[in-house]
């Protein structure tokens, strides 16, 4: 085999395997998602807002310009989160993500016990504790097992129109994220 | 001496910039792996969770994005319009069909990077089910264009390229499984200004 034929060959084998190692590594290097995003501008268990108003491009995109969002990091690692809103609004939802911005699980309004944001994320170890003696506070709570360490919640609210507005951010400023 | 060198160079050339090159590409096109496609529009359910394969992950991460979830909703977008052609802000066109059953859905109109396009001077960037006009049979028509339209308008300013946004909330389409076998409505070119 002549060698510039043996060097294109190479070259190719070469091209799979940068192709793959980018693949790959991207995910562990970017610092355009969401966890970075957020751990630049709120610390742990601080309710942040992510979208942005009418001047401010949102904190974090895909995020529908007709809902209003807030998120919050967490860690297992310092107890269970237990996350609730007071009040009541046309829609809401929420996510919790893992340390890379994936869902790990989601549920609406209508999913949960009585239509308010209560929930508490553990994982299945802190489950088994925590069923041991449940907590006042939990006895209506949606509780959330999951094998994360990290992670982030994020509750999302609909915005029919601008006269919403106001009562929607209420309701968002009301949400409490916080470790027990 | 020089023909080893430049052999090697040849190798190292085509090694990276065919490898960064064609994963660029692979991230970049829109109807990649991990895409459902219905009629123009196409959906990634899978990205942003676990399920998601090493492309969408990629392309996710890249992105940054938090994904809406199973029990949220889907998001379907839309860069070309029904004759294949790419969607302009200085176009008009109508979305006319029916939509699958979803508790409600909004619609908008983002740049390539997914940014939400800035409303019409005293409008909202974003049109929603629950106000609505529907003809008699309960279907859609929504008139997206710089010029004021009667019925449903989704106002444009700007110039380029766009796309469509139309996120379904809670909806029993938004598991992989079901999404194959829902219908959207069509995204029609009516004109452009010139």
């Amino acid at each position: 085999m002549s060698r510039p034929v043996y060097a294109l060959l190479l070259g190719l084998v070469g091209a799979g395997i940068v192709h793959i190692s980018i693949l790959f590594l991207l995910p562990h290097f970017t610092e355009r998602d969401a966890w970075s995003q957020l751990s630049q501008v709120s610390d742990f268990y601080t309710p942040t807002s992510i979208t942005g108003t009418t001047s401010t491009t949102p904190l974090i995109r895909s995020v529908d310009p007709l809902f209003a969002a807030v998120a919050c990091r967490f860690d297992l690692g310092d107890g269970v989160v237990h996350v609730q809103a007071p009040g009541r609004v046309p829609f809401w939802s929420m996510s919790v993500y893992d340390r890379n911005g994936q869902n790990i699980f989601s549920f609406n309004d209508r999913t949960s016990a009585d239509g308010t944001v209560n929930f508490v994320v553990l994982t299945p170890e802190q489950t088994i504790q925590v069923r041991r003696q449940l907590p006042e506070e939990f006895v209506n709570s949606v509780f959330v097992e999951t094998d994360i360490g990290e992670g982030i919640v994020l509750v999302r609210a609909f915005v029919p129109d601008q006269t919403w507005r106001a009562a929607i951010a209420d309701f968002l400023s009301g949400v409490s994220c916080a470790p027990r | 001496m020089f023909r080893t060198l430049f052999l090697t160079l040849l190798v190292l050339v085509i090694a990276l910039g065919g490898g960064a090159g064609s994963v660029w590409l692979a991230l970049n096109a829109s109807e990649g792996i991990g895409a459902v496609a219905i009629g123009g529009w196409t959906a990634f359910p899978d990205v942003g969770t676990r399920n998601a394969d090493t492309y969408s992950k990629a392309r996710f991460a890249r992105e940054g994005g938090l994904a809406l979830g199973r029990a949220e909703g889907i998001a379907f977008s839309a860069q070309r319009d029904s004759g294949g052609a790419l969607l302009r802000r200085e176009c008009t066109y109508t979305i006319e069909g029916s939509l699958p059953s979803a508790r409600f859905w909004t619609l908008y109109a983002a740049d390539e990077q997914k940014i939400v396009l800035p409303p019409t001077a005293r409008r909202v960037p974003a049109l929603h089910s629950l106000e609505l006009l529907r003809t008699v049979d309960g279907a859609i028509k929504i008139t997206i264009g710089a010029h004021p339209a009667p019925g449903n308008w989704l106002g444009l300013t700007g110039k380029g390229p766009m796309q469509l946004v139309l996120t379904l909330y809670d909806t029993p389409s938004a598991t992989a499984a079901r999404v194959l076998e829902i219908e959207l409505p069509q995204v029609l070119r009516t004109g452009c200004d010139e």
